[in-house]
């Protein structure tokens, strides 16, 4: 097996313990994927690919605009006399007929193929857009072109009306949704729906920005966030966004993994561990500070440093998002009027945050 | 009627000031004139952390691992002909390393306009970083003069003028793939234990290699991501005992799975290396170079 890339020898990698690989059919598309899938978007080298690939893991979903489109270049490079063996998820966004052909054709010469396994409609947010007769029609003519061989949508919000409106209109094969252990049971209902309605159900977002595991015991955090979601039996599929060969590594070891007692006990501690801990960015919080503070960038400091263990990113947020002098006021305030509808204790992270980098404050 | 007319456009121009301050945009980024025979048609609109995934949908996670702060979106159009439109991203990405290292994400090739610190054009989109900004431009159709056009005019509207990363400047010049250097905010050589850091493609014939550069935070923790390589060699791939001559004590060689031959040493607080197929050429020579020049 040889990497066209660099004419390496991918040999060493394919001699490294393998995960043991589980399949589940992505809806009527009748694909047998792997459960744990490859999110390329934020991929940053080729060798993370390629060591997914050696892995067995088969489904890859990048987009047409990620990074101005080198990242359906990576993939296509990655896969260049392999393309038999895996399926490859692309998105086209919602323009005329002419543009969203040239798109695919695009996507097609990028990916070296001449065909996409799956193509969906980038980031939904409305109803109207499941249900829209003349996108459905477009998929239908790319279908019948041989561009594409199944369709869907993907959405990063108001998931549960448009999964329910995907149940009901039938123009869907597949949803590329955000679905992780931070959101409801509205959704998981939703994607109960869908998924019995034929709709391939494939998670993304489904770290939720994971913690470390020093702050709990014996689990994996972004292997307990996968497991937690492939817990779902209708999820075919996570594609968690990977950049390095050992998140992915990480991440394939989850499949064939049985969940114990043991391992739900720890699931449930992880769960309420980040539920005070996550701030999803929501907004709902926004302009409840009388003092105008911009914590919202503070709560995403303490998940940089908690969560990614990227300290860089992390006082640059600090740094650059606050002046001394709210700094100051947010130290001394002991009135915090700011309330997270999840239960984030906004207080005590502010002041969590405010000790991180006390010599830039 | 013209008076009319004058009081309506009036009207219509403070109306868009004022949306454009509610919303947090600001305008003042904006060229004051768009190229001849072109107008604003849209914005300009801000988008936040919060918001970003209504603009670019997933792609938002990329920008965030790279520092975004906030965007200034605005949309252009042909006054003859509307469906001739060119939108209008200003990232601000908080410095300039981090303007740097989403447009190394993005561009292609080197194909410079000359614009900002660097940039590149093709018949549909414009790129380029100045200081702290990153900025993109996307026409409908085949459009590179007017993208110029107004890629030049946005370029005067920046008031950052922060120096580009002076990493950039240890690459050598001779070898390197024009338009080639990445800025990586994580995941270098898709490793994590080599966290961020720069990697620059050298052309050998027809063999190509990396040149990187991991930076660390100090020169011990560079020891630490070295030991970290080192592990990574003798369990996934293979240590090489003989150093080449001239790169000290502090130097690792070995084969690694999907990179190829790969010779690192730390300098004060980065890893400076080259990945390469299989050594046999220049590799050794430039990566000489390249620690000479790391400072």
């Amino acid at each position: 097996m040889t990497s066209r890339l660099w004419n390496a020898d991918s040999s060493f990698a394919a001699t490294q313990k393998t995960p043991s690989l589980e399949y589940r059919t992505l809806g009527k598309t009748g694909l047998k994927v792997t459960t744990v899938s490859m999110g390329v978007m934020n991929c940053s080298d080729i060798a993370v690919v390629l060591r997914a690939f050696d892995l067995g893991i088969n489904f890859y979903d990048t987009a047409d605009c990620y990074m101005g489109g080198r990242n359906e270049e990576m993939v296509g490079k990655a896969f260049q006399g392999k393309r038999d063996k895996v399926y490859l998820q692309t998105k086209v966004h919602a323009h005329d007929e002419k543009r969203m052909q040239a798109s695919v054709e695009r996507s097609l010469r990028r990916l070296r193929t001449d065909y996409i396994d799956v193509l969906v409609w980038h980031g939904h947010n409305s109803t109207d857009e499941v249900s829209d007769r003349e996108q459905f029609d477009f998929m239908e003519k790319m279908k019948k072109e041989g561009k594409i061989r199944f369709s869907g949508f993907s959405s990063h919000s108001r998931m549960a009306p448009l999964l329910r409106e995907a149940a009901n209109c039938g123009y869907h094969d597949v949803a590329l949704v955000s679905y992780n252990f931070t959101h409801s049971k509205e959704l998981k209902e939703a994607v109960a729906m869908a998924a019995k309605a034929g709709v391939g159900i494939v998670a993304m977002k489904t770290q939720a920005g994971g913690y470390t595991k020093e702050k709990m015991e014996g689990l994996n955090p972004h292997q307990a966030a996968l497991k937690y979601i492939l817990r779902d039996p209708n999820v075919a599929a996570a594609v968690p966004g990977v950049t390095a060969i050992e998140q992915i590594e990480e991440c394939a070891a989850v499949m064939g993994t049985s969940v114990s007692q043991r391992d739900l006990r720890e699931l449930k501690a992880y769960q309420a561990f980040l539920e005070n801990r996550i701030c999803t960015l929501c907004g709902g919080c926004t302009g409840e500070c009388s003092y105008g503070v911009s914590y919202g960038d503070l709560l995403r400091a303490v998940m940089y440093h908690d969560g990614y263990r990227n300290d860089f990113l992390a006082r640059e947020t600090v740094n650059s998002s606050l002046s001394r002098q709210i700094w100051q006021r947010c130290s001394e305030c002991s009135s915090c009027t700011a309330v997270c509808r999840r239960g984030l204790q906004i207080k005590e992270q502010i002041h969590f945050a405010l000790t991180l980098y006390p010599h830039d404050a | 009627m013209r008076k009319k007319r004058f009081i309506l456009c009036l009207c219509m121009g403070i109306a868009g000031v004022v949306f454009a301050l509610e919303a947090g945009a600001n305008p003042s980024l904006l060229p004051k004139e768009p190229p001849k025979g072109w107008i604003l048609a849209e914005g300009p609109r801000v988008f936040t952390k919060v918001n970003l995934f209504e603009h670019i949908n997933g792609q938002a996670e990329l920008f965030f691992k790279y520092g975004f702060h906030r965007c200034t979106f605005a949309v252009y159009k042909d006054r003859n002909n509307p469906d001739r439109q060119i939108d209008l991203d200003i990232y601000d990405m908080g410095n300039v390393l981090q303007a740097f290292g989403i447009f190394s994400r993005f561009r292609e090739e080197d194909r410079s306009m000359d614009i900002g610190l660097d940039s590149y054009l093709d018949d549909h989109s414009a790129l380029f970083y100045q200081g702290k900004y990153y900025v993109a431009l996307y026409a409908t159709g085949p459009n590179p003069d007017v993208l110029k056009q107004l890629a030049t005019r946005v370029s005067g509207s920046l008031s950052d003028s922060s120096p580009s990363p002076r990493e950039i400047s240890f690459f050598p010049k001779e070898g390197l793939k024009p338009g080639s250097i990445q800025y990586m905010s994580e995941g270098l050589l898709g490793h994590q234990f080599l966290k961020r850091g720069f990697q620059g493609t050298y052309v050998d014939g027809n063999k190509e290699s990396k040149l990187f550069l991991a930076v660390f935070k100090s020169p011990e923790e560079a020891k630490t991501g070295l030991r970290a390589f080192r592990n990574y060699l003798s369990t996934k791939g293979k240590i090489v005992q003989e150093i080449p001559a001239g790169f000290g004590p502090n130097a690792l060689r070995g084969k690694a799975p999907y990179q190829g031959d790969i010779l690192v040493l730390q300098k004060a607080s980065y890893l400076v290396g080259v990945a390469s197929p299989e050594f046999g050429g220049k590799e050794e020579e430039c990566l000489a170079d390249f620690v000479n020049n790391v400072k």
